[in-house]
């Protein structure tokens, strides 16, 4: 994975940029024409954020920026200048799952697995707005997001597993606070 | 071979199977959803190139003249080339039937639009479409054809003037004595009916990394390759090297359904990586140039079909005409898929003669190739189709007289008319079960009261079958001359007992690296993680073929228990010598070398493969030191095609049935499916969970398949279809989650019993969807007859009934 614009020297209209992605701060050099998500493959090495379509129909390029997704096939680098992102390395860490990433995978909520980061992003944000969602806000919330293998069964499942898991979660620490209080 | 294999799970070295049969988690996963898997476009090397493809605008023009100089001169460009160049130094690409090729780069005139016409390989992609913007071509437009009846007349545009007609095969084949079953029939039913373009579209993309070495004349091509092996011997033909001086390496890659193609774009990436001497040349399509130009389009059909029946609703023969328009060449194996229907020709059916009569035509469009199910979905359709005019012409319900026509449990190995043989089934079985599934007769209760109520409430059933474990003999009518598809896999234990497994594919989402893994945890009596599944590339792995016509669990397992068997025989020697007993009454059992009844007489399946690999003066002298052993699976039994195609090729027939119900806006045309539910025979199941995810997907593509999806080409050959806001893919609320039931008819030809699946449901929802808006319309006197039942479509056929109405009142 290298950026599109790799080996090129920089024109003169390039921007300097800072971000602060999963955590880290990082402060870089974009052309104007970079994408965000070529930004993020090529120029960061986060490469598990995926390029399905590059026209904002298929949501495999979604991360959260500032918490909410985003396309990133559809913003520019220098427009996510000063921003805080999150892409699907920013999820688990070190080889330990997110409850939503398990989830997905205890599910069988994925086949291929090339969209599903897009995916997970955003049922991190669904699940941060709403954390016991009904099947329908389920879909509308993901109605943006193609997956040509599963049709999408295991990935309602999938979403429904971690809700409740991650409330379990947020219950047992409330009740522990509670109890040590 | 089959020959030590155990045909059933209870077969296995183990007291009770703890992996296989089970839903287990997939080993492929943690990768995935961590988001670091190499996918194509993941992987960098150094000094790597980005190439960009000009394709040509125009779907029939000739090529006056080529000027690449502005872009040779801009800085950071290492290599342009173009189809004078293709015809320097390549063959024209191989096509299904033989000699119809031609150069991956347009030689002379363009026959598509989207074709190749020159490349570029820069510094950077961005740098490379800059300078494709910077090559002059000079085009010539020509008449184009782009309808497939045009193409046949004479006076048509041809595509290869020398072949002096766009005709590229006309068969026609009677497997008995049809005419005679049509005259003495009591009824006849006929259709025309349109099966449009449509395709795999998977999420990722084609995209390779290809690296000539200068040296040593040899090529390496990394990419998203569903058949390695495969596209290696297609490289070597197209670029004029040995095969063993092509290394392909598929890397994981993000979906396939036999649409990810690869064979223009390789050969370019390496013709532009030569020129470049020798640095690596990646290129990724992006999706436009998928849609226009990749390997996605499948199935452009035209059919006319005669069912002949007799008063009580036994079928007596079927007579198909297939006009399939293959586009701009046969490069794609789109006449593959017009082929394999004579796996399955008669479906679940009892009808004893058929004839076909296949026309295969060249037009002014993309090259269709193979899509999940490779033919049957549109054959299944017609002849689904024809089954439920017949049940209305003869009042005589769906379900019955599709029972009154299945080949019956009993009758199994069945030879269908053209000559495959079914492995076994229970088809009632599986009717029975949707039909008390759906509570059919409370669905029909409920259809008429809605009818009454001026409703379109319309219900599917259709039973089908799912050819699986394809054979290259199936396809012996359009000229692929081979019998049998070696697989392989090569299974080692390290001195600690752990197992690795090699097999010659990469990850494409099916979970085949987790069937793997639970056959030799079971086999070996280790835990699932005790066991890596590792890719090897096309020169390093054993035979291979990987993914592709519902074969790969299957020859999956019968190579890697093949592999098993022999690894076992060498410990059972070892352990025998170790032990000091005879050979012939070591077992292996729950990962255990034992002498049963002899206390204290066993080792471990670990100590015995440390011992073989470190302790040579232990071993009896002629026993070869490796618990390593290699087994490459072919389907047993399999016949050459007789001059009529007929042979026994796929080695096992699956089943479906499929009850769906619709209904259908009356004033809009919009289809609403609010029932669905399946009843399934794929045998035993090796992982109920990825079958079940098999057939979710198979429904999902089924309903994009009779609602959305299709490629739209304008007279002039332009192609309407380049952005998913254009071909429709459904979204998660499109597709229907049905209620499903796993019916288990084991297959008495494959390793545990077995079948093929991963097509699945592909074969059965599209027919199953159309047959119930089918169903919603027949009041109305209208059919639909062309996919997808898009709203306009349907529309317009309600807009007809009504008017039709009108001017009857």
């Amino acid at each position: 994975m290298t950026s599109p614009f790799s080996d090129e020297k920089p024109s003169s209209a390039a921007r300097r940029i800072r971000m602060t992605v999963n955590g880290v701060a990082v402060e870089a050099v974009a052309e104007p024409r970079t994408t965000l998500v070529d930004f993020l493959r090529g120029d960061l090495g986060l490469g598990g954020t995926h390029v399905g379509c590059e026209h904002g129909v298929c949501g495999a390029c979604t991360i959260l920026l500032e918490g909410r997704t985003v396309r990133a096939c559809l913003m520019l680098a220098v427009q996510a200048d000063g921003a805080r992102l999150t892409t699907i390395e920013g999820l688990g860490r070190d080889g330990v799952l997110h409850p939503i990433q398990q989830a997905f995978v205890d599910e069988h909520g994925l086949q291929c697995g090339f969209c599903t980061p897009g995916f997970l992003l955003s049922v991190h944000e669904l699940l941060e707005q709403n954390p016991d969602p009904s099947d329908e806000e389920i879909r509308d919330f993901l109605g943006g997001h193609l997956c040509r293998c599963t049709g999408y069964k295991t990935i309602l499942r999938s979403v429904r597993l971690a809700a409740r898991r991650l409330r379990e979660t947020k219950a047992a620490v409330a009740a522990h606070a509670e109890a040590s209080s | 071979m089959t020959g030590g294999i155990p045909k059933t799970i209870a077969d296995l070295p183990t007291s009770k199977a703890r992996y296989i049969g089970e839903r287990v988690p997939r080993v492929e996963d943690q990768m995935l959803v961590s988001g670091r898997a190499e996918f194509i476009d993941n992987a960098t090397l150094p000094g790597m190139l980005h190439g960009a493809i000009l394709r040509s605008p125009f779907a029939h023009a000739r090529i006056v003249r080529i000027d690449t100089s502005r872009a040779r001169a801009l800085p950071g460009v290492f290599a342009v080339v173009t189809g004078e160049d293709a015809r320097a130094t390549t063959a024209p690409l191989g096509t299904i039937p033989d000699g119809w090729g031609v150069h991956c780069l347009a030689v002379d005139k363009a026959r598509f639009v989207g074709e190749p016409v020159a490349a570029v390989a820069a510094t950077s992609r961005a740098l490379a479409e800059d300078a494709l913007e910077q090559i002059d071509v000079e085009y010539e437009p020509l008449p184009a054809v782009v309808d497939a009846f045009e193409a046949l007349k004479p006076g048509a545009p041809l595509l290869l003037e020398e072949k002096g007609s766009n005709v590229v095969l006309h068969k026609q084949f009677r497997w008995g004595d049809v005419d005679a079953a049509f005259r003495d029939a009591d009824r006849v039913v006929r259709e025309k009916l349109r099966w449009n373009r449509l395709g795999a579209n998977p999420m990722e993309t084609f995209g390779v990394i290809a690296q000539w070495d200068p040296s040593e004349a040899t090529l390496t091509c990394r990419g998203s390759y569903q058949t390695q092996g495969y596209m290696a011997l297609g490289i070597s033909a197209v670029l004029q090297i040995p095969a063993h001086k092509v290394r392909v390496i598929s890397h994981p890659h993000g979906g396939s359904f036999g649409g990810k193609g690869g064979m223009r774009g390789t050969c370019i990436a390496a013709m532009l990586s030569r020129q470049a001497d020798g640095r690596p040349v990646k290129w990724i399509e992006d999706r436009m140039e998928y849609l226009v130009g990749g390997a996605g389009q499948a199935w452009d059909r035209h059919y006319e079909a005669a069912l002949a029946l007799r008063s009580d609703g036994r079928f007596t023969g079927l007579h198909v005409t297939l006009l399939d328009d293959l586009g701009g060449t046969p490069e794609g194996a789109g006449a593959i898929s017009a082929a394999k229907p004579l796996a399955s020709f008669t479906g679940c059916y009892t009808i004893p003669v058929a004839a076909y009569d296949l026309t295969l035509v060249l037009t002014n469009k993309l090259p269709t190739g193979p899509y999940r199910g490779m033919g049957p979905p549109p054959h299944n359709w017609v002849l689904e189709h024809l089954v439920d005019t017949a049940a209305r012409e003869l009042g005589i319900d769906p379900g019955e007289i599709r029972r009154r026509n299945f080949i019956a449990k009993d009758r199994f190995p069945y030879e269908i008319a053209t000559g495959n043989e079914y492995d076994s089934g229970d088809y009632e079985a599986a009717l029975d079960r949707v039909l008390e599934m759906s509570d059919y007769r409370r669905l029909r209760e409920e259809q008429a009261q809605a009818r009454a109520e001026g409703r379109l409430v319309g219900i599917g059933l259709v039973s089908t079958i799912e050819p699986g474990v394809f054979d290259w003999n199936a396809y012996a009518i359009v000229g692929v001359p081979m019998t049998g598809v070696p697989e392989g896999a090569t299974v080692s234990i390290d001195l600690f007992g752990k197992i690795v497994v090699k097999v010659g594919f990469s990850l494409e989402g099916q979970g085949q690296y987790t069937v793997a893994a639970q056959l030799l945890a079971d086999y070996f009596g280790v835990e699932l993680g005790d066991v890596r599944v590792v890719a090897q590339d096309s020169l390093s792995a054993p035979p291979h073929f990987g993914p592709g016509g519902s074969r790969l669990g299957v020859a999956l397992t019968g190579a890697v228990l093949g592999a098993a068997e022999r690894v076992k025989a060498k410990l059972v020697r070892a352990a025998a010598h170790l032990l000091q007993a005879d050979p012939g009454v070591v077992v292996l059992r729950d990962g255990r070398l034992e002498v049963p009844g002899v206390p204290g007489a066993e080792m471990t399946v670990a100590q015995v493969a440390a011992v073989m690999l470190t302790r040579s003066d232990l071993l009896p002298p002629d026993l070869e030191p490796s618990p390593e052993a290699t087994c490459v699976w072919t389907a047993p039994g399999r016949t050459p095609a007789d001059a009529d195609g007929r042979a026994k090729s796929y080695l096992t027939a699956a089943n479906a049935c499929h009850i769906v119900r619709v209904e259908i806006d009356a004033e809009t045309g919009q289809v609403t499916i609010d029932g669905y539910w399946i009843a399934d025979d794929c045998g035993v199941r090796l992982n109920p969970a990825n079958v079940e995810g098999m057939i979710q997907g198979g429904v999902a593509q089924g309903v994009g398949a009779a609602l959305l999806e299709e490629y739209v080409y304008d007279a002039d050959g332009q192609p309407l279809t380049s952005t998913f806001a254009d071909y429709l893919l459904p979204t998660i609320s499109d597709v229907p989650i049905p209620e499903t039931a796993a019916i288990v008819t084991p297959s008495p030809f494959t390793p545990l019993g077995a079948k093929g699946v991963g097509e699945g449901a592909m074969h059965t929802t599209p027919a199953a969807v159309l047959c119930a808006i089918n169903d919603a319309l027949a009041p109305l006197g209208v059919q639909a007859t062309e996919t997808p039942a898009s709203p306009h479509r349907l529309w317009k056929l309600l807009e007809s009934a009504r008017s039709h109405a009108k001017s009857n009142r």
